[in-house]
């Protein structure tokens, strides 16, 4: 109904994938009914557990800043990000310097 | 007469009269501005719809402004053509349907968005006018006339980027736009020059009929490729666009990323139908090639270690013009080889126009998104939000979709111009995909970085007051959402319609030449 | 040669301003080498239309004329310079507000969007 995508080297068939997904949906559906619904409400069963410690009010407090998220992978490529960062100064003539390096490049380059 | 003959001029006198409507119709008060507003977006967008349609019918509409007959280029005994031609073929009309949607979803947007600020008729007047700076770029078939469509773009951009004159930033980053900008269109208009100086005509079509490559046409075709990547965005000229986008208001920075499609869409015009065959050996096309590469590596890279909303995202237009100038670089690469070009080449430019669709929509409604989010919240900083998807649904439906779609997940649209660009260029040596792969997934990585902390996450106590946006904001995300759905739910009709239309018009040189020079009395 | 000389002012000219850009620092200084850029660029058009001998290209003029100057690229020098006007007379109310707001010219110290 909705056709297929020929790359060239192999092909996109959304119904196909939707249908997959229908199936995997059903499957993991199915998986999650088998859970035990015999817990009894009101009582610790019922509670969220954060390690041990009552659950704080505000979730300002446990929640993690978008600054820390990849912190591992920011450190391990610091040398990286020291010049990638350190391009950008954000300085106006230096993004107008950037621009006429590149069209200087490519016209010596052309040229030759 | 029929109307079909003039909607190219149609499509232009739109926006430009609501650009000198604006001013006075704000007198009569709120309500109709915003009429004004979106219905002049909306009606330029069915003419936008109708000129696709009737190019798709009848081949490359041509338009001679000021002349006896609309379709007359060459004047009886002229040997050039004289006047202002507009130009629209498959590529062009495809363009112009980008843009034109995503110029209503951002008018719609803005109607609510805006509304707490004075200077809306400014503001009204600014935007009509960068909606005409970017179709006039999209369908003229002048090459002076382009530059000043491009400087008629920039200088309401320039207005719109800092139309929060209260806020620092926003003078700051409209001002280093402005600077790169004018130095870049000078240039521009140094090549425009001596491209006349040499053949006498402003006309790309006749330019390209004449053109020898010799050392002037190669300056002036780096000339022209330096600004317009620049004004695309690519890297190493693409410091100033996150700036600019983060500042600007949401409405316009969805507008924004159609303004620099058109760029993107001139320079696909000059390789393709005015230097074309003529294009003389393979430095231009890998020059464009590892242009895109670096946009999407250093791109996504930068925008990965962003925490503000709007600059992130703006960092991820960067590293998606890179897929474009991929693809259509590899189109560019095997031009001349009938061969090449059969096998990988124009399935590489069709996976690169799909994206040009796609790009428009996804990161209009990002933008879009990330603008509820601080029309909402008042922040725009990633480190104090959370837990907003409790507070809204809608939007938060809705940032997934796009964001899902930017990454590359499947079913989405961005996902199938992705493997068409991926199984394609691997042909021309597989380190390409294997970039374009890298970047699709640290897009993903920065994409759940962004939706883990704004709408995931336990409640914040400051965030008990959100609502959801009005139903202004979330009808202009619903215009790009239904986009984004439609590609995707259906993308062999897409691209059987608008995207393989758009690839064969913008290889075939030939077609584009003869509409102007063929087409005298 | 002496024919050339309007474009190797062009040259010089623009040269003069791009120089100007990267050198200086205040950024009214900076507004004007944009300035002289764009008038490079409007002088380069003009001398390009230019023919040897040639009068105004005004077709009912009186009296012989056997050659004109080509009248094109004065149409776009006309709207270049108006395009250059509202460009600069745009910057310059920017440069203001930034004045306003950060209280220097200096274009190194008006950083706040970086990285």
């Amino acid at each position: 109904m909705f056709g297929t995508v020929y790359t060239g080297f192999g092909y996109w068939d959304v119904t196909a994938w939707i249908v997959f997904f229908a199936i995997a949906a059903g499957l993991t559906l199915w998986l999650r009914a088998q859970g035990r619904e015999d817990f009894k409400e009101g009582t610790d069963q019922d509670e969220i557990y954060w390690s041990g410690n009552p659950v704080p009010e505000d979730g300002a407090e446990i929640s993690v800043p978008a600054s820390s998220a990849y912190w591992g992978f920011r450190k391990a490529m610091e040398p990286f990000y020291k010049v990638l960062t350190g391009m950008h100064t954000g300085i106006g003539t230096d993004i107008v310097g950037f621009y006429v390096l590149t069209v200087a490049f490519m016209a010596v380059f052309i040229l030759l | 007469m029929n109307w079909n003959d003039h909607l190219p001029a149609l499509l232009l006198m739109i926006p430009l009269f609501g650009a000198f409507a604006a001013p006075l119709v704000c007198l009569l008060g709120k309500t109709m501005r915003n009429v004004l507003l979106v219905g002049l977006s909306f009606v330029t967008l069915l003419v936008a719809l109708l000129l696709w349609k009737s190019v798709l019918a009848g081949g490359i509409a041509v338009y001679v402004m000021g002349g006896e007959s609309f379709n007359l280029t060459l004047p009886s005994g002229m040997a050039l053509p004289i006047r202002i031609i507009m130009e629209v073929d498959a590529f062009s009309a495809f363009m112009v349907v980008c843009g034109s949607i995503a110029s209503f979803a951002g008018a719609l947007f803005s109607t609510n968005y805006m509304e707490k600020f004075t200077g809306l008729g400014r503001f009204v007047s600014l935007y009509f006018l960068l909606t005409l700076g970017m179709l006039g770029m999209m369908i003229t078939g002048d090459f002076f006339n382009f530059f000043i469509f491009i400087e008629i773009a920039s200088i309401a951009s320039f207005g719109l980027v800092a139309f929060w004159r209260d806020r620092p930033e926003a003078i700051e980053a409209s001002l280093k736009y402005t600077l790169v900008s004018q130095v870049g269109s000078m240039i521009f208009l140094i090549a425009a020059g001596a491209l006349y100086g040499k053949y006498n005509a402003l006309n790309i079509a006749a330019i390209g009929s004449l053109l020898q490559f010799g050392v002037m046409e190669k300056i002036a075709l780096v000339f022209i490729i330096g600004t317009l990547a620049m004004k695309c965005g690519s890297f190493p000229m693409h410091m100033w666009l996150p700036d600019a986008y983060a500042e600007a208001p949401s409405g316009v920075s969805c507008l924004l990323v159609a303004v620099s499609q058109a760029s993107l869409y001139g320079l696909m015009r000059v390789c393709f139908s005015l230097y074309g065959v003529n294009l003389g050996g393979s430095f231009i096309p890998w020059m464009i090639i590892s242009m895109g590469l670096a946009s999407m590596f250093f791109g996504v890279t930068m925008a990965v270690v962003q925490h503000e909303i709007k600059r992130l995202i703006g960092y991820h237009s960067v590293s998606q013009v890179g897929y474009m100038l991929l693809g259509l670089g590899v189109g560019l690469l095997v031009l001349t080889d009938a061969h090449g070009m059969a096998e990988y080449g124009f399935t590489a430019m069709k996976g690169g126009i799909f994206h040009i669709f796609n790009y428009t929509m996804y990161k209009g409604l990002l933008f879009l998104a990330a603008g509820a989010i601080y029309y909402a919240t008042g922040k725009r900083d990633l480190n104090e939000m959370g837990g907003l998807a409790r507070r809204m649904p809608f939007t938060t439906a809705m940032f997934v979709i796009a964001a899902a779609a930017i990454s590359g997940l499947p079913p989405f649209n961005g996902f199938v111009s992705k493997l068409l660009i991926y199984e394609s260029v691997f042909a021309v040596h597989p380190a390409l995909t294997v970039v374009a792969l890298l970047t699709s997934v640290l897009t993903l990585a920065s994409f759940v970085k962004v939706f883990q902390t704004a709408f995931l996450g336990p409640e914040k106590s400051v965030f008990t007051g959100v609502r959801e946006v009005p139903s202004g904001m979330l009808f202009g995300m619903g215009v790009l959402t239904l986009a984004v759905l439609g590609a995707t739910l259906f993308p062999s009709w897409t691209l059987s319609n608008l995207v393989e239309p758009a690839a064969k018009a913008l290889v075939d040189q030939a077609g584009y030449i003869g509409a102007v020079m063929g087409g005298g009395l | 040669m002496i024919g050339n000389a309007p474009f190797f002012v062009v040259g010089l000219l623009f040269l003069g301003g791009l120089t100007a850009i990267f050198i200086e620092k205040n950024l009214i200084k900076i507004a004007i080498a944009i300035g002289i850029i764009s008038s490079a660029v409007n002088l380069f058009l003009v001398a390009l239309g230019y023919r040897a001998g040639g009068t105004a290209p005004i077709h009912f003029l009186a009296g012989e004329r056997t050659v004109m100057v080509l009248p094109t690229p004065q149409a776009m020098t006309l709207t270049a310079i108006v395009i250059s006007l509202a460009t600069t007379a745009f910057l310059l109310s920017l440069i203001m507000l930034v004045y306003r707001h950060y209280g220097t010219l200096d274009v190194d110290e008006i950083r706040r969007l970086r990285g």
